[in-house]
């Protein structure tokens, strides 16, 4: 029987790493000791290491002793794309494929077998940098981040690109906040803290189960073709101009009409809370079906692990559909590695030192969850 | 992200230039989850006891260099701010601050996005203005900090 792997990214432990609780070994070590036989390890290249992109050799050395010392295999290495870092123009798609061939070069250094990209990293970029993927047996993996889900036209060109050529090396990295279909409390008690109202979130709750069963002005709505950061952009332009490109105006105008209609004289920041609706990206389990062989690693995005009520030492995340995708990759036959990522980190620190939530804490439970619906 | 945290609470202090305390200082760190490319950062909306430095009157030390200025740190494009270390922000203002309690707005401006994103073009021509709210990355609020001033000896002094 085929078996998924379990790892961790450690974007997982940015809040630690920052207040220096924990640095990059002490990281590998968690993996290793405290996670009931995880053995995948997943960097941010630019959060992980020193001197970026130049690290040295004698990291690298060190980096392959850690590796043995604890047992542990360098999964996924993530990389970013700054279009801006040149400041005095936008860089064309080669010169990010450059900096992406660079980035597969870090990786082999490191012993890494995947390179995640963003998932708004246009395919020519890919494209290009593969030949060097293929030389350095690295599989390019595009994140299919929320809101965009398994069916969109970024994950179909992939498909194409892979049917027609061949490679055994692009791909994709499902993060599992494709199957997140409520905000999870934490974000919403962040949004309060911020101004929002309650009756406000309650209503973003409510949207989002409507969505979920097909109900609903947003019944019909598909954004799957653009990112959680262009939506926003585009949003907040709405709000401003009350223009917006096509393909937004139908979503934009239902948030309002589902603001309006709930909330008598809404504020600016109650239309900002019922349209993060829009952020979820409606994935079903089986929408994997036709990619099981193109998914390269996956993301176990996750925000609050609590325990399953009546069910001491068993956690879940109550925003986030688990059981339904494992069960479905467990069926599928699916070897590859699921990495915890928690990112529920963040809505916590505006809260003091002590308030802060506890990274490596949530993580355990993330991966008491993993390993019980995976049946190990 | 991490708003409360990114500059340390007992690093204000004044600096000297030429024998003469020539502004203040305090110790930053980045408000992402990764380092960056050090060109990609814009400078710092500080405001302090009401009094707004604009990014012309601030420096930035990191990587163990003399501090620059933005204009320089503009250039350092393959240069890297790392996610774990601390820089400083110089603020020329003759004469310094006075001792005890002040209050900081803050915000930090960096040019890091997802991507390709519709502001490209307009930030090459003309980079957003620090505490504008746009380039703030993940800290999208500006940030208030009570910092007393630190009356120890200034290592540079």
């Amino acid at each position: 029987m085929a078996k998924i792997k379990r790892g961790v990214s450690f974007y997982s432990y940015q809040q630690t790493q920052f207040f220096k609780q924990l640095g990059l070994e002490g990281q590998i070590r968690e993996v290793s000791e405290n996670l009931y036989g995880a053995d995948g390890i997943e960097i941010l290249d630019e959060q992980s290491l020193r001197q970026y992109p130049n690290s040295s050799d004698e990291f690298v050395a060190q980096w392959h002793g850690w590796m043995e010392k604890y047992h542990v295999t360098p999964v996924t290495m993530d990389v970013f794309m700054d279009v801006l870092q040149f400041r005095d123009h936008v860089m064309s798609h080669h010169e990010c494929a450059e900096r992406l061939k660079g980035d597969i070069r870090l990786a082999k250094r490191l012993g890494f077998k995947n390179v995640r990209t963003l998932a708004v990293v246009p395919i020519e970029i890919l494209v290009e940098a593969l030949p060097v993927a293929e030389e350095l047996d690295i599989r390019i993996g595009k994140e299919i981040h929320n809101p965009i889900p398994l069916h969109g036209k970024y994950v179909q060109e992939i498909v194409d690109y892979v049917d027609n050529t061949g490679t055994k090396h692009l791909g994709i990295v499902p993060d599992w906040g494709i199957f997140q279909y409520q905000p999870s409390d934490v974000k919403l008690e962040w949004m309060i803290r911020h101004g929002a109202s309650r009756k406000a979130t309650e209503i973003l709750t409510q949207t989002c189960l409507d969505m979920r069963v097909g109900v609903g002005p947003l019944a019909d709505v598909d954004i799957s073709l653009v990112t959680a950061g262009n939506i926003e952009v585009n949003w907040h332009r709405y709000l401003k101009t009350d223009e917006a490109a096509p393909y937004f105006v139908k979503a934009f105008k239902a948030i309002v009409e589902i603001t309006n209609s709930n909330i008598s004289e809404p504020s600016a920041m109650d239309y900002d809370v019922v349209f993060q609706a829009l952020l979820f990206s409606q994935t079903r389990p089986e929408d994997m079906g036709k990619l099981m062989p193109y998914i390269i690693s996956i993301h176990g995005k996750f925000y609050h692990m609590t325990e399953i009520p009546n069910r001491p030492g068993e956690f879940e995340d109550c925003s986030i559909d688990y059981e339904g995708p494992i069960n479905y990759l467990k069926k599928a036959g699916y070897e590859g590695y699921i990495n915890s990522e928690y990112e529920g980190q963040r809505f916590y620190q505006d809260l003091p030192l002590e308030q802060l939530a506890d990274e490596v804490d949530q993580v355990r439970k993330h991966q008491e969850m993993l390993k019980r619906l995976i049946g190990e | 992200m991490l708003d409360n945290f990114l500059v340390r609470k007992d690093s204000l202090m004044n600096f000297f230039e030429n024998g003469k305390v020539a502004g203040f200082k305090f110790a930053v760190r980045n408000a992402n989850y990764r380092g960056v490319f050090l060109s990609l950062h814009n400078g710092y909306y500080i405001k302090l006891d009401d009094v707004v430095y604009p990014r012309e009157v601030q420096k930035f030390e990191i990587n163990g260099k003399s501090p620059r200025d933005f204009e320089e740190i503009k250039k350092a494009v393959y240069e890297h701010w790392d996610y774990d270390d601390e820089a400083i922000v110089y603020v020329y203002k003759d004469g310094g601050i006075s001792s005890g309690k002040h209050v900081m707005e803050f915000q930090q401006s960096v040019l890091a996005a997802y991507g390709y994103m519709p502001t490209d073009e307009e930030w090459v021509k003309n980079p957003p203005v620090p505490g504008s709210g746009a380039g703030s990355d993940k800290t999208v609020h500006i940030v208030t900090y009570e910092l007393e001033l630190n009356e120890g000896i200034d290592q540079n002094g």
